[in-house]
């Protein structure tokens, strides 16, 4: 427990750095002022209210998210590399996000959250399906060998169309990189509400998730209904996923390298390695967000590039600790 | 793939490196004309020489712009390359009138060499085209090729040193002439015309993705702007980037793009998120109605900077900047106007 308000304590410190760290500092009486008396014209109060705090909202909603997402994902594929990319999330929403501008002719930000959603969610269902999931036979091999397959589809008839409409590569160049800097544009509040459902599902079906991970004949001796908890954990993945997707677009890493290090932290109850990997998952975003803004001045390296630069090493560290099954 | 989506992503961004000295030094930087015999041509370029008989007549043009440059000079190319938009054979609107009732074959990604091989020209235009060394060996099996002159980059060709290069090529060097001092003459008169913009300070920037970025120096759009009478604002100056095009600036200080004009190349697809850019606001030139916007076309044309879209570019920005530059922050820009920007 002790472990799990110091997570808080980092989280914390890491949206106090959020709000203050950037191109403009920003001090605490500036904020106060912006507050009581907010001028549209004065890039500080501009910064704080229509940059800093909506970065801050995005990175929260979708670290989270793609910490529990990661748990649940590599939980049910008993698979300590796996990442919620391989449910065809990323490459989902890619794919539904160029058609849709191509047809819609709109590339705004506010469009692209909204076709990247249900992108994400149709492909995470529908790797779900080609893995077994309508017969209730899920094995955690054949949803990675699904997902990988949708995954090989769907990047190539992305690369179809960055190659027949040349104007969508624009799009696709800046949204691939994931990254908060378009938060103010976003449906914040919206993605907010999806997470925090996905959120809840997890904790609620945590025992259960747990349960079928041992296998499912034995899950079944145990009382569990395989497929029921199977959907339950696509409704996690897809919900958490597509908000993530939505307010940040890919995040690199994130997914991958949060439940190792959650698990370090938690021990193996699934709920405090959900609560654990909801909190880091959020720090780790916000820090790498801020730490983006200030290593090249002054143009800001995107938040999805900074989770790969320092998620990389990370993992190698952390998955040479792993013991082989000791994670599942 | 990778490497090659990267590519033509620096080619759709910077697709201005083009034309990007100043109007009217064309004939100096022109590369010299070696005559071996009395007919032959001599073309030196970036992946060596290349020796024409005759002019040519059959061209395929491989370069993203090259098609502006031909059709300029009378010649409809046998196939055009496709770089971005929507328009029927690669031909955008400022050049649409010159290709007539003709039907050049538009080709799209990578070059097909069946293709260009099937067209039988006499003449490949791959300047700007961004071709390999292997590319332009096999394309030289099927018709001489033209590469951008060896001092150049791949897409920074000066568009007058593009221009009378192609037509020395086709034997039309006396109509780029009169193209170029035509241009020429344009900026001249326009910079007659508004005696009182001369100095002023002016930036183009694109919001794309949630990057902001202005470009500079080197430029064909900053140029163009040059070309027009206005400098530079100095803190845009001062930023050197990387490749002396385009800089990209932090979400939280938009101030280099203080100046008295800000004109935004942007699209109509795109152009809500420049409305709701808040740090925007905190601009001068959004303060005091300063800004244009550059829907697709407009843009495409200052991105193109041809001998045929900077004429059609400069005829479209004047009213736009005319209602920008009034002194009078009430009087609305149409095109910001438009686009939601006020």
């Amino acid at each position: 427990m002790l472990r799990l308000f110091g997570l808080l304590a980092l989280l914390l410190l890491a949206l106090a750095l959020a709000l203050s760290v950037g191109a403009r500092p920003v001090s605490l009486a500036m904020a106060l002022e912006a507050l009581h008396s907010f001028d549209p014209t004065n890039p500080d109060h501009v910064t704080l209210a229509a940059i800093r705090l909506p970065r801050m909202a995005a990175g929260l909603i979708a670290g989270a998210a793609l910490g529990i997402a990661g748990t649940i994902m590599q939980v049910m594929t008993r698979n300590p590399l796996a990442d919620p990319g391989i449910l065809g999330v990323n490459s989902g929403a890619a794919f539904a996000l160029l058609l849709g501008a191509t047809l819609l002719g709109r590339s705004d930000q506010a469009s692209v959250a909204l076709l990247s959603l249900p992108g994400a969610a149709l492909a995470s269902a529908l790797v779900f399906i080609l893995g077994g999931g309508l017969r209730g036979d899920v094995g955690p091999v054949r949803l990675t060998l699904a997902g990988a397959a949708l995954n090989a589809l769907l990047l190539s008839l992305v690369t179809a169309i960055v190659l027949i409409r040349q104007d969508t590569l624009d799009l696709f160049r800046f949204w691939v990189a994931g990254s908060l800097t378009q938060a103010a544009s976003r449906p914040l509040a919206e993605m907010a509400l999806l997470a925090a459902a996905g959120g809840a599902l997890a904790l609620a079906m945590a025992p259960q998730i747990e349960a079928l991970s041992l296998g499912s004949a034995l899950s079944r001796g145990l009382g569990t209904k395989p497929r029921r908890v199977q959907t339950a954990a696509l409704a996690v993945v897809t919900l958490c996923t597509g908000a993530a997707v939505a307010v940040a677009g890919p995040i690199a890493f994130l997914g991958l390298m949060v439940p190792p290090l959650a698990r370090i932290v938690a021990g193996h109850s699934l709920r405090r390695a959900l609560i654990a990997s909801a909190l880091m998952g959020a720090t780790l975003l916000l820090l790498a967000d801020t730490l983006g803004r200030v290593v090249m001045p002054p143009a800001e390296v995107r938040a999805g590039i900074m989770t790969a630069l320092i998620g990389g090493p990370v993992f190698m560290w952390v998955a040479r600790r792993l013991r082989p099954g000791a994670s599942a | 793939m990778r490497a090659r989506l990267i590519d033509f992503s620096r080619r759709g961004f910077l697709g201005g490196a083009l034309g990007s000295t100043l109007v009217g030094t064309g004939s100096l930087l022109a590369a010299p004309q070696l005559r071996a015999g009395e007919d032959t041509l001599r073309f030196e370029h970036a992946y060596g020489e290349t020796v024409l008989k005759a002019p040519a007549r059959r061209v395929v043009s491989l370069g993203y712009t090259t098609q502006d440059s031909l059709l300029a000079l009378g010649i409809v190319p046998q196939a055009i390359r496709y770089w971005y938009g929507d328009y029927p054979h690669g031909v955008w609107p400022w050049a649409q009138p010159l290709l007539g009732e003709a039907t050049p074959a538009l080709m799209t990604g990578e070059v097909s060499i069946e293709t260009v091989a099937g067209l039988a020209p006499d003449l490949i235009v791959a300047i700007g085209s961004g071709i390999s060394e292997a590319e332009y060996a096999l394309l030289s099996q099927i018709a001489p090729v033209l590469m951008q002159a060896p001092e150049y980059p791949t897409y920074g060709m000066p568009w007058d040193a593009e221009l009378l290069m192609i037509a020395r090529a086709t034997g039309t060097e006396a109509k780029a002439e009169a193209l170029i001092a035509s241009v020429a003459d344009g900026f001249a008169a326009f910079r007659d015309r508004h005696p009182d913009w001369q100095g002023q300070t002016a930036a183009c920037a694109a919001h794309d993705g949630g990057q902001t970025s202005a470009f500079t120096g080197g430029d064909a759009r900053v140029q163009f702007l040059q070309e027009m009478g206005f400098r530079q604002p100095q803190a845009l100056e001062a930023i050197s980037s990387a490749d002396g095009f385009y800089t990209a600036l932090s979400p939280e200080d938009l101030s280099p793009l203080d100046a008295d004009l800000l004109i935004w190349l942007s699209s109509q697809a795109k152009a809500a998120d420049l409305a709701s850019l808040a740090m925007r606001r905190t601009l001068r030139a959004n303060a005091e109605g300063r800004e244009v916007f550059c829907g697709e076309v407009l843009a495409g044309a200052l991105s193109f900077g041809s001998v045929l879209s900077m004429p059609f570019a400069l005829a479209q920005l004047e009213p736009e900047l005319i209602a920008a530059l009034d002194g009078d922050p009430s009087t609305a820009v149409p095109s910001a106007a438009k686009a939601g920007l006020l």
